[in-house]
């Protein structure tokens, strides 16, 4: 395996898990967004 | 005057309090995201071109995978907000990697502020030229073009797109640079209107775009697999005459992904506007997140869905590549002259929104360099004050030097300007969240949120969610590296110099401000406070506040100093430092508010009080606004009187206004208390600031005599006053407008405003005590008797 293919697995696989991480992230901070929204104390609108 | 004056102490340096917080006006979190969306939206109406021709017609999968990104990379500006409360990229990289790491991502980010305003006036001018010529195209086609014109240009008249749009651009950045050498005040309120208006097209744009599928049908673009990535001659910069970019599926999928990492370029504005923010200020960002992720998803990324689905293939690229928007609206199902009226539409909120965006890439460019220069980082020379408007000038001339020259080297190319401008966006993100990451271990302070999730493993913290979104950014960044030559040369070019310069400046400035600091020693004698207060500054209440910013023009202290006993009466000097928008998100040291100019300033106030052998106290505020800063220090210090200077862009009256806008701003309870403008001939204008007892005209004061006349001939009213007739009437009146004659009394006091004053004289009313100018009723000429005419209170 040349040196150019490594680099380029090693980017390819912090891109995927990097992904999967961030999707977790996206669940997670979503369902607390949802908390956030519904939390209707403290709003102020103007 | 208190013994704790700023007066020369025994050793002759003069004390002289520098509050270190910046005074803001606090902003709702729906205010605080149509702020970002001015930005952040902005993409949207060249993202999607951009994309599509750099990786072909699976783009828009790519734009709507940026946007859901964007979630992920705003829960880490949440995060770093929530350690501090300035946790712009600067504060955050400086604390985590230290300060070579931080110019070089501060470099980063002026290269994406930068060319946030070409790409964004570029794209502004491509909407109009596209416009334009699409209209003569139909005109034409229906035979209204005459035939001595179509000669003339031997065929249908048109106009060329890119020189179009490169004068357009240089038009709106010229006066946008005049606006921010003026010193315009950036307003949450116009961001809203724009963001109103923005919506109201978003919501006709997909709501008919959604009838015309129905209608008509459309496909969903090409999956993003990597049969279906197309890359272009330049989308591939370095890795063009390699076999990597197809031997490997993923590395398509980065690549398609780095060409689209542009569309969520703005997001750095969460930081600055945080400080801005009002209370509970994490709940709130948490909910200006939610919105301009929610917002950016479905304008940016679905409107560049819809436009694959909906403009045919053989004219999208070709001929709508770089205003997809203005396709989309003529591709929709309708009458033609309804479709050309949507686009002209959509022309006019582009033209809205981008130009904002030319605005707040000056604005944030001059906000970071500011900041840079206050941490000694860019020569004091940059940030050597306008002789006529206070701003910083020189460095709004270099950036605004700097957009022109990128603006015409790029020649209205928005594919090359946009593939330059992610080189900025990326790197910043890269910078900023290696800097969390590493904060993770290093910081030992308060953190209220953080990115989740986070295991914990032989009691270390795992943080999974961060470095997640860190190994997305940082391999995006890197493939971009290769595959976006142009950027990459002059993103590096770019960074490199600036690095330079801030290098160089920094090592001039150390040994500069070493000479200065010994001069400071000798002079003034600094004394930090986080916020203005009566007892800091050692003064009693019913002083009098003389704002100053020019040393040439310091007759309104003269005035002053002339007539106050400040025996009796404290006279407190003060220099509002103001900072930009955005440099409000970093934090300020002592000797960065009280720059160069401050102690030139405070120098010729203290030679002009120690003339009259008067002490004077002296005070420096950092404020966003410096009408708020007057206002809430004459508020804070109990000030009876503010006595002010003419200013060069306002007329005494919208300087009253201004003020009495910012006393309206803060909470109650609050103090009134009279302004005074002296104008340059000693004549003075003179104001209430807060309510106070109205000018009543002669008709109304015979007319509320008659009624006491009647009312006291009722039996048992012999004793009624004529107040009470007054409280009577505003009770009954208050009472009628709260319920059922609104809009009666609504439209009669409209009609007398319109024969009446000046609306301006609602908050700020003139007192006409005396009226020796016919033409001016208010004037009031400075008092010869002696008398000083500042009462040490104000009663009203």
């Amino acid at each position: 395996m040349s040196l150019s293919v490594l680099f380029v697995k090693i980017l390819e696989v912090m891109f995927v898990a990097g992904w999967i991480g961030s999707a977790i992230v996206l669940v997670l901070t979503g369902v607390e967004d949802v908390g956030t929204l519904l939390d209707r104390k403290d709003e102020n609108s103007h | 005057m208190s013994s704790t004056s700023n007066a020369p102490t025994g050793n002759n340096r003069v004390r002289i309090v520098v509050a270190t917080s910046v005074m803001l006006t606090f902003i709702s979190y729906w205010r605080a995201a149509a702020v970002i969306l001015n930005d952040l939206g902005s993409s949207a109406f060249y993202a999607g071109g951009i994309a599509e021709q750099a990786i072909g017609k699976s783009a828009p999968w790519f734009v709507l995978g940026v946007m859901l990104f964007a979630f992920a990379v705003r829960a880490v500006y949440v995060e770093s907000c929530s350690m501090f409360v300035r946790g712009g990229v600067y504060r955050v990289v400086k604390e985590a990697l230290g300060g070579t790491l931080a110019k070089l991502s501060v470099s980063a980010l002026m290269f994406d502020y930068i060319l946030t305003g070409p790409v964004s006036g570029v794209s502004a001018g491509q909407y109009i030229a596209g416009l334009i010529n699409d209209t003569i195209a139909i005109a034409d086609a229906h035979g209204w073009i005459p035939s001595a014109v179509h000669r003339l240009f031997h065929g249908t008249p048109q106009v060329g797109v890119n020189g179009t749009a490169v004068v357009f651009a240089i038009a709106v950045t010229v006066y946008f640079w005049w606006e921010n050498i003026k010193g315009i005040e950036e307003s949450s309120e116009k961001a809203l209107w724009v963001m109103q208006i923005t919506t109201v097209m978003v919501v006709m744009l997909i709501g008919w775009s959604l009838f015309t599928l129905f209608k008509v049908g459309g496909h969903l673009p090409p999956f993003p697999t990597l049969a279906n990535i197309h890359y272009s001659d330049e989308s591939l910069g370095f890795l063009k005459h390699s076999k990597l970019p197809h031997m490997f599926g993923v590395l398509g999928l980065i690549i398609g992904f780095g060409h689209s990492v542009l569309a969520m370029s703005g997001e750095e504005s969460l930081a600055q506007v945080y400080r801005e923010l009002a209370h509970p200020k994490l709940k709130n960002l948490k909910r200006t997140a939610i919105v301009i992720g929610v917002y950016s998803f479905v304008f940016t990324g679905l409107v560049s869905l819809l436009a694959v689905m909906l403009i045919p293939d053989d004219v999208r690229v070709k001929v709508y590549s770089d205003n997809l928007i203005a396709g989309l609206a003529m591709y929709m199902a309708g009458p033609q002259v309804v479709r050309l009226a949507f686009r002209a539409f959509v022309v006019v909120v582009g033209f809205l929104i981008l130009s904002g965006a030319v605005n707040t890439a000056i604005v944030g460019s001059n906000g970071v360099l500011n900041r840079v220069s206050e941490d000694g980082v860019l020569a004091d020379w940059f940030r050597r004050p306008h002789k006529r408007f206070g701003t910083t000038y020189r460095i709004i001339n270099l950036i605004v030097g700097l957009q022109l020259f990128t603006i015409i080297v790029s020649w209205g190319n928005i594919y090359t300007l946009g593939e330059a401008y992610a080189f900025g966006v990326v790197w910043s993100f890269v910078f900023k969240t290696i800097s969390m990451l590493v904060l993770r271990y290093r910081y030992k302070g308060v953190r209220n949120w953080k990115v989740p999730p986070n295991l914990h493993l032989f009691g270390v913290e795992i943080p999974i969610g961060l470095a997640s979104v860190g190994m997305v950014l940082l391999s995006t960044a890197i493939v971009n590296l290769f595959t976006k030559s142009v950027a990459t040369v002059s993103g590096i070019i770019f960074s490199v110099v600036f690095f330079a310069i801030f290098s160089f400046s920094e090592k001039v400035n150390r040994r500069k401000h070493a000479d200065k600091a010994m001069q400071m020693k000798e002079q003034f004698s600094l004394q930090q406070a986080e916020s203005v207060e009566r007892e800091t500054v050692g003064i009693r209440a019913g002083n009098v506040l003389v704002p100053v910013r020019d040393y040439n023009t310091l007759n309104h202290l003269k005035w002053v100093l002339e007539r106050t006993d400040t025996k009796e009466q404290d006279v407190v000097v003060m220099s509002a430092r103001i900072s930009q928008f955005g440099t409000a998100a970093y934090g300020l040291s002592t000797e960065q508010v009280f720059s160069d100019y401050e102690q030139t300033l405070f120098t010729r106030a203290v030679s002009v009080a120690e003339g009259f052998g008067k002490k004077i106290s002296l005070l420096v505020v950092p404020a966003r606004d410096p009408w708020s800063a007057i206002a809430q220090t004459a508020h804070n210090l109990e000030s009876s009187a503010v006595v002010a200077g003419v200013s060069s862009k306002m007329t005494t009256a919208e300087q009253a206004f201004n003020l009495g806008s910012a006393w309206e701003a803060i909470p109650e309870p609050k103090r009134q208390f009279l302004l005074q403008i002296v104008q340059p001939n000693a004549a003075v204008d003179t104001f209430r600031i807060g309510p106070h007892s109205p000018t009543m005209k002669n008709e109304d004061v015979v007319m509320l005599h008659r009624l006491w006349l009647k009312i006291t001939q009722e039996p048992g009213l012999e004793n009624v006053h004529h107040h009470d007739i007054l409280t009577e009437a505003l009770t009954r009146f208050e009472k009628a407008y709260s319920e059922r004659d609104r809009e009666e009394i609504v439209n009669e006091l409209r009609q007398n405003a319109n024969s009446g004053p000046l609306p301006i004289r609602r908050i700020a009313d003139q007192v006409p005590t005396v009226q020796p100018d016919a033409a001016r009723p208010d004037r009031e000429e400075a008092p010869r008797d002696g008398n000083p005419p500042i009462p040490s209170t104000t009663n009203n």
